[in-house]
């Protein structure tokens, strides 16, 4: 090959490798975006150690666990979607729906499946993920929207399926899966179902083909199709994962409660978005996965559970410091980012 | 309008007295250095070439100039005065625009507004729509381009879009213009409209820098051409005098005779048909508006060139057969057996490949070079489980093969040069050998050695048998080593060159 062959002149910007010494700054700004979530976990973490006599407790690290559990399970699946680029605003009504459905199936006034009705159900919100999917990236109605009237079909049926009241029995598995009491070594089974979850999702999005496709359409969907990828049945699967992992949260979140409220569970949508951006992963598709989702979850764990927890600070004003200081770490984020981009600055 | 297109800043100095200088700059990025130690000064009307193998620096070089990159050593002086540009915007204030080599366009606005990115005629703090698509549409028709200022930019051809790029500089009134390889997607009619619309500039008194691996092109607009290689300057020199093949020794320093040879001018005598197995046959393809009743076969182990300046409908056929448009009639046959692939992963699995000519659309920048190539062979090369080790390592062999430089899989592909990306999405298909391989400008944006190269690599999968498409606006390209030639305008076939002598002029005669 031509340049193989050496012409004489010292080596220069064609040859020379990168220098792999006296690079921990180049490494930092090369991993910024586990870094910077990682460090805001860490600054909290320590923060609320020290302020706070409870905080460090295992009985409140449990809490924290319980807390975050359900949502991790939802911030699996929105890690898929955000890494293709795209956004599902519909999680929380599946979830709802998906909850109220098992509960409904379980009590069997109309239909009764007994515990059966929990795969049913979720296989109901793998069929509004396809949906989703379908309406996505076949039909080519931006996710924003297709969601958006998602968000409103689900509630709407989770309405129309519970009559508009709570049902008050749900499936024992349930029960036990979210209780806090249900404990191995001390971690409560919950957790390790998310952990679970978590790991699954890491496998798939780090060491699997699909994986791959998802982050490639995400980070430039033509040249994926280019490569032969079929980009849009990737963001079809990613959009029925997320309604399955949603659903899942909601069956975990009636578990919890004991009961299944058609009118609970708005929260989730922004928790998990919240969550999972705040570990790192692009709003723009293609950059993140679940070890930033983890951080992610942490940090807002911590947070959410240490804000209650802190003195002097009068609980009115929680709602809106907890927002102050999410905007705080998404500000680090960003800065750190850049600094990653003005290394990475490109032709 | 053409008080839309401001005079370039006057220059009034003494003849030869620079007005831009770069004194000893030097650029690393990481551990690598991209220039060592170089000098380069502009003088008051002249364009100035540019030219030196891929990475050699040439980008880095006027990226440093428009404020993309602040140097890590060197000073740069404007008029005999020290500056450093913190941002391009800040350049632009300063008379210095720079047309970059990876289009920064923006697809989704209107042509009118690319053109006039960032500096819309207003009247009284309103942008006048009416003035500037007006203005738009007179130095797009300068320019030869007759479109309508309204359609997004998105809509037009590569070429063409390469075209709005460059009025949008061109006519900014920047009294420096540096065009990085404009013409790598340009087909020759346009190339040419671009030297007029340089020679004009110039006749204005403004200094425009040409990047190009076209050394002809370099040879016939320079006034002077500098050569860079290794990250160092070699000399400048004036252009009189000069040859192509004095340039390619001082840019490469071997072959210089063979590489410079050209078949352009004598022609040369295509094989006689020797009848291969036919691979992949089309009959009667037709996709409304954009070429109608193609009919040819293609057959195992022939290179069949396919020859034709921009709006052709070449590469609309080439989409065709990837999957990417579903032609309204006609038949494609591969194997014997009717085809008709819906998507890019079908043609893929049928055994076609393609490379397209857009570069935008076939590279991820930030992402490493190994999982660019790995991406279209996911499913054949690797098991169930992915791991970076196997990957890596089959990269590292394609990288090898190509001769991407540096040879590092893991490096980010944003961080290659132009040209040495283009190999990256070559190597990508060559990981695996397809039945049909359909090339769109395999050699846009590489240096005289490196075409070559990539084109011994054609032959090479041409003797295992691969029947392979050969796409191209640049004679030179079809006639290295076509069997056949197709001559395409308008969408339809209108000449097959096989067995007979055939040159440029023989070939832009039909297209
Ligand atoms: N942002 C970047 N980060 C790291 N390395 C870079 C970056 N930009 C350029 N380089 C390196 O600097 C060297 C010079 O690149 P440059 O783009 O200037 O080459 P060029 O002469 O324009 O080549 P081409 O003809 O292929 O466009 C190359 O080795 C390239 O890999
Ligand atoms: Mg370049």
């Amino acid at each position: 090959m031509a340049q193989q062959v050496p012409v004489g002149a010292p080596v220069g910007g064609q040859t020379a490798q990168p220098r792999s010494t006296g690079s921990a700054l180049d490494w930092a700004s090369r991993n910024a975006r586990l870094l910077a979530p990682l460090l805001t976990f860490v600054f909290l973490f320590i923060f609320f150690s020290l302020v706070t006599d409870v905080f460090l407790t295992p009985q409140n690290l449990q809490n924290i666990v319980t807390q975050i559990a359900p949502i991790a399970v939802a911030a699996v699946g929105i890690t898929f979607v955000l890494l293709c680029a795209e956004i599902d605003l519909s999680i929380a009504s599946i979830a709802t729906f998906t909850g109220v459905l098992g509960a409904f199936f379980f009590v069997g006034d109309a239909v009764a499946l007994g515990t059966w009705g929990i795969p049913v159900a979720l296989l109901i919100a793998l069929a509004l993920g396809l949906l989703n999917g379908f309406l996505v990236a076949y039909v080519g109605i931006p996710s924003f929207m297709m969601t958006l009237a998602m968000l409103t079909i689900a509630r709407g049926l989770s309405v129309y399926v519970s009559e508009g009241k709570p049902i008050f029995d749900v499936p024992p598995v349930l029960k036990a899966l979210g209780s806090v009491s249900s404990q191995v070594l001390g971690i409560p089974v919950i957790g390790l179902f998310a952990l679970a979850v978590l790991l699954l999702g890491e496998f798939v999005l780090g060491y699997t083909k699909f994986g791959r496709y998802v982050y490639m359409t995400g980070a430039n969907r033509e040249a994926a199709e280019m490569s032969g990828v079929d980009t849009r049945r990737v963001i079809m699967v990613s959009l029925a994962i997320s309604a399955v992992t949603a659903g899942m949260t909601g069956l975990l979140f009636i578990g919890r409660l004991s009961s299944a409220n058609p009118a609970a569970g708005e929260d989730v949508l922004i928790f998990t978005i919240a969550a999972v951006v705040l570990g790192g992963t692009s709003l723009f598709g293609g950059e993140g996965g679940i070890r930033n989702t983890i951080l992610g979850l942490l940090i807002f764990g911590i947070l959410n559970n240490g804000l209650n927890l802190l003195p002097n600070i009068p609980i009115t004003f929680k709602q809106a410091l907890q927002g102050i200081v999410l905007l705080a770490a998404l500000l680090l984020n960003v800065f750190a980012l850049r600094i990653e981009r003005v290394r990475a600055r490109t032709e | 309008m053409a008080s839309l297109a401001p005079e370039p800043t006057a220059v009034s100095s003494t003849a030869d007295a620079p007005i831009l200088r770069l004194g000893g700059v030097t650029k690393r990025f990481g551990g690598a250095t991209a220039l060592d130690n170089v000098d380069f000064d502009l003088r008051p009307g002249e364009i100035h070439g540019l030219i030196g193998e891929n990475g050699a620096g040439k980008s880095t070089l006027m990226k440093i100039l428009s404020g993309v990159h602040a140097p890590d050593e060197g000073e740069i002086a404007l008029r005999g005065e020290a500056v450093r540009f913190a941002s391009p915007a800040e350049a632009k204030a300063r008379g210095v625009g720079m047309i970059y080599q990876e289009l920064s366009c923006m697809p989704q606005l209107s042509i009118a507004e690319n053109v006039f990115l960032g500096r819309q005629p207003t009247s009284g703090g309103v942008v006048s729509w009416k003035a500037m698509r007006a203005a738009a549409a007179e130095q797009l028709g300068s320019l030869g381009l007759k479109v309508d200022p309204r359609a997004p930019l998105g809509s037009l051809s590569l070429g063409s879009q390469q075209m709005v790029e460059i009025a949008r500089v061109v006519f900014s009134g920047a009294g420096i213009v540096v065009l990085d390889e404009p013409t790598s997607a340009l087909s020759g009619p346009e190339s040419e409209r671009l030297f007029a619309a340089m020679a004009r500039l110039k006749a204005q008194g403004a200094s425009l820098v040409f990047i190009s691996h076209f050394l002809e092109d370099v040879l016939a607009v320079a006034d002077r051409i500098t050569v860079l290689k290794n990250s160092r300057k070699v000399a400048t020199l004036a252009n009189a005098g000069l040859t192509k093949a004095k340039l390619i020794e001082l840019m490469i320093g071997r072959d210089a005779d063979a590489l410079a040879e050209s078949y352009a001018a004598t022609g040369i005598d295509l094989p006689p048909p020797a009848a291969g197995k036919t691979v992949l046959s089309l009959r009667g393809l037709e996709a409304p508006g954009s070429f109608s009743d193609i009919s040819f076969d293609l057959h195992a182990g022939e290179i069949l060139g396919l020859f034709g300046n921009l709006g052709a409908g070449m590469t609309e056929i080439a989409r065709a057969l990837f999957g990417q448009v579903v032609p309204a009639a006609g038949e494609i046959a591969l194997d014997g057996k009717p085809i008709r692939p819906r998507t890019t992963r079908e043609s893929k699995r049928l055994g076609i490949a393609y490379l397209s000519e857009n570069r935008r659309k076939t590279i991820f920048p930030r992402h490493e070079v190994y999982k660019n190539i790995s991406l279209a062979h996911l499913d054949t090369l690797l098991g169930p489980v992915l791991r970076p080790g196997p990957e890596v390592a089959i990269a590292r062999e394609q990288v090898g093969r190509t001769g991407v430089r540096p040879a590092n899989p893991l490096l980010n592909a944003g961080n290659l040069s132009g040209g040495n990306q283009q190999k990256v999405v070559l190597a990508k298909w060559l990981t695996k050998r397809p039945k049909v391989l359909i090339l769109n400008e395999p050699t846009r944006g590489m240096d005289v050695g490196a075409k070559r190269e990539v084109l011994d690599l054609v032959k090479a999968l041409k003797a295992e048998g691969v029947a392979i498409l050969l796409l191209s606006t640049e004679p030179e390209t079809v006639l290295a080593e076509s069997d056949r030639i197709l001559v395409l305008s308008r969408g339809r076939i209108t000449r097959e060159f096989a067995g007979e002598t055939v040159s440029k002029d023989r070939l832009m005669e039909f297209a």
